[in-house]
């Protein structure tokens, strides 16, 4: 008897059990997870920080609207900014995870992963890679972040009709961020009535600059566009005013980040960044400035802004396909966003091309060290 | 799952013939290379050149990828020959480096930084090997003849003279051994080996740049070798499993916050390091006596 009560005790419990374990499965029925690759250790470790800030707010807005019927979660992996940890990562967020889309970022991880993207029909979004190649990995690579040829026939009227500067040299790495604005500023300056006097190219690695800055006072230019990116850029707009240049720089996203904006040298830069208005009263801006200041209590920046809008991108797209009751993968979220049009987004209304590639306004900003300021804004 | 899993075991079998081809020298012969990414690289860009160029077919592209990094060994046995000890990881420093500058400016081979895209999958007699498992099996058919070959050499005479070179060049020497051509040959057996790795792994990735043959790399592979074990056969291939395994580990464990994961990751190989330096210097799988207190001992 009293065998049977205990087996009857336990039967009752195992029931229990497995009843609330249903129950639980039931209510989390609808939630979501997609994945994010960033660097999270070694050099680069304070961009996973800067990126993952946009997407995880993000997050947050949209399980605090409920836009899913479900909670939304970003399942992070290191890639390191290496080509094979993020072929890794990307592994597991595909086929462990079962993850629909990932947010990407660093060139060689994105061209890395593409491949993976195609044949598993996951989407891949960058944000902050801007070489013009990442406009050709395939329909499952999307970049929400407009590419740097873009960037400079957004700069080269405003400096040439309204600021008068004619004679321009470019300092630019050598790989294909660099050689793209190289072929795009020699093509489109000649139109606009400006000129390229000299094209120095430089090592990556590089964080010497004294020679090249002897160079850049011969040609004595009135511009002198920087195609470089990290702790480089820094590094060349320091020495450069060290070796007594005088003119101002101009640049393209890549100038947007803190360390830039701070530095006293840079002050009287310009460079192009998408078209935030971080004063506008646009509600998906207003939001999203307003509550990145105060958990951060700081300004937000294009890159967090470009990742905010990957993440909030998949909420919408989520939401109609959820909506029409079709599934959440890949390839309905591709098949969504070619069927919308546009998207509210920070900044606005945006669009994308055929390749997957945001269209949007540009603006051309100046660091003053106090924020920077919007000088002019431009049509997509 | 599944493909996850044969995703780690095939970079495993990749990274397991780079230690194993790094023991080789550096646990046998004495010669403590910080270049072997290099010759990692020149293996991979050859590969990929050919299967993008020519052919897929790993029975031509292999044995093009040994030859080349092969004959550019030569440049690494130059320093071999005349220097020893930490003038010779000086001397394979400035090779990594010139080697990194190659691949990034050398535009019309390698790509640049931008790196080569659009690899096709390895080809046997005309079957593209895409499918990954079928590029397990390939990478194991690599690993496997890599490890008996390595083996064989280091049972055989050859084999002593590495072990007397790296006990005492000079005793070697005056034993009438031919210090410099056993130096030369180890060294191009060696990176012809990791040529083979590069092959492999160009095929797998279908893209390369030089993001995966920097000094991290060597760094790493002299990582892989240590922990488990220099001098060893087994040794290598247990330090790759434990390094390639642990940030995975890391991953799952789920008290850890996610965006710190590569922080602690970090710091925990850091101790990992410190502690088997200490307490098991031979590694996981070496004595657990440093060899000098061996050498007193008897």
């Amino acid at each position: 008897m009293t065998k049977l009560s205990k087996a009857f005790k336990l039967g009752v419990i195992a029931c229990a059990l497995a009843a609330s374990a249903a129950a639980s499965t039931a209510s989390y029925a609808a939630d979501v997870t997609i994945g994010a690759l960033f660097p999270l250790s070694g050099p680069n470790a304070s961009y996973g920080d800067i990126f993952g800030s946009g997407a995880n707010l993000a997050a947050e807005h949209i399980n605090a609207d409920n836009l899913l019927g479900g909670k939304l979660s970003i399942q992070y992996e290191d890639s390191q900014a290496l080509p094979q940890q993020g072929v890794i990562g990307m592994n597991k967020l595909v086929n462990v995870q079962k993850v629909p889309y990932v947010l990407s970022a660093f060139t060689g991880v994105s061209k890395a992963i593409s491949t993976i993207a195609t044949r598993t029909r996951t989407v891949a979004v960058n944000g902050g890679g801007v070489g013009p190649d990442l406009a050709e990995l395939g329909q499952y690579f999307w970049n929400i972040i407009p590419l740097a040829n873009y960037e400079v026939r957004a700069i080269i009227p405003y400096l040439v009709n309204e600021r008068k500067m004619k004679n321009f040299v470019l300092v630019y790495v050598d790989d294909p961020l660099g050689q793209a604005i190289r072929k795009e500023l020699e093509g489109a300056l000649p139109p606009a009535g400006g000129k390229l006097v000299e094209a120095l190219s430089v090592p990556a690695t590089a964080q010497q600059f004294g020679g090249i800055a002897a160079r850049v006072r011969a040609a004595n230019p009135d511009v002198i566009y920087v195609a470089s990116y990290g702790s480089q850029q820094s590094q060349i707009v320091k020495q450069f005013r060290d070796n007594g240049i005088k003119q101002p720089f101009a640049s393209y996203t890549a100038f947007s980040i803190p360390e830039i904006n701070a530095q006293p040298e840079a002050a009287g830069s310009m460079y192009t960044s998408q078209n935030i208005d971080w004063n506008s009263q646009d509600p998906v801006t207003k939001r999203f400035v307003d509550d990145y200041k105060k958990k951060y209590n700081k300004m937000p920046t294009a890159y967090i802004a470009n990742y905010y809008n990957a993440v909030r991108m998949f909420g919408l797209l989520a939401q109609q396909l959820i909506k029409k009751g079709q599934p959440v993968t890949g390839e309905n979220l591709l098949k969504q966003r070619v069927e919308t049009k546009t998207f509210d987004l920070v900044g606005g209304k945006v669009s994308f091309a055929e390749n997957g590639t945001v269209t949007m306004p540009m603006q051309i900003n100046e660091i003053d060290g106090k924020g920077g300021k919007v000088l002019s804004t431009s049509a997509k | 799952m599944l493909a996850y899993l044969l995703n780690l075991a095939t970079l495993m079998c990749i990274n397991a013939v780079l230690a194993i081809t790094l023991n080789f020298i550096m646990g046998y012969a004495g010669i403590f290379s910080i270049a072997h990414a290099i010759f990692f690289g020149v293996g991979a860009y050859s590969a990929a050149w050919v299967a993008m160029n020519a052919s897929a077919n790993i029975f031509l592209v292999i044995p093009v990828a040994m030859v080349v990094a092969g004959a550019l060994s030569l440049v690494l046995a130059l320093p071999a020959l005349r220097v020893r000890g930490e003038y010779f990881v000086a001397a394979s420093l400035g090779l990594q480096v010139l080697g990194v500058t190659v691949f990034s400016e050398w535009k019309s081979v390698t790509g640049g930084l931008g790196g080569m895209i659009g690899i096709p999958p390895a080809e046997i007699f005309g079957h593209a090997v895409a499918d990954p498992a079928q590029f397990l099996l390939l990478a194991l058919c690599c690993l496997v003849p890599v490890l008996l070959a390595t083996g064989v050499l280091l049972r055989s005479s050859f084999g002593r003279n590495l072990k007397a070179i790296r006990d005492s060049e000079t005793a070697a020497y005056a034993f009438g051994k031919n210090v410099a051509l056993i130096k030369t040959m180890s060294v191009v057996i060696s990176a012809m080996l990791a040529a083979v790795a590069g092959a492999l792994y160009a095929f797998y990735m279908g893209f390369i740049n030089v993001e995966s043959f920097m000094l991290d790399t060597s760094v790493l592979l002299m990582a892989m070798v240590i922990i488990g074990g220099t001098g060893t056969l087994l040794g290598p291939i247990v330090g790759t499993v434990l390094l390639m395994l642990l940030p995975g580990v890391f991953s799952y464990m789920s008290f850890l916050p996610q965006t710190e994961i590569g922080s602690i990751q970090q710091i925990a190989y850091g101790l990992a390091m410190v502690l088997l330096m200490i307490f098991r210097p031979g590694g996981i799988v070496g004595s657990g006596k440093p060899r000098a207190a061996k050498e007193k001992a008897a």
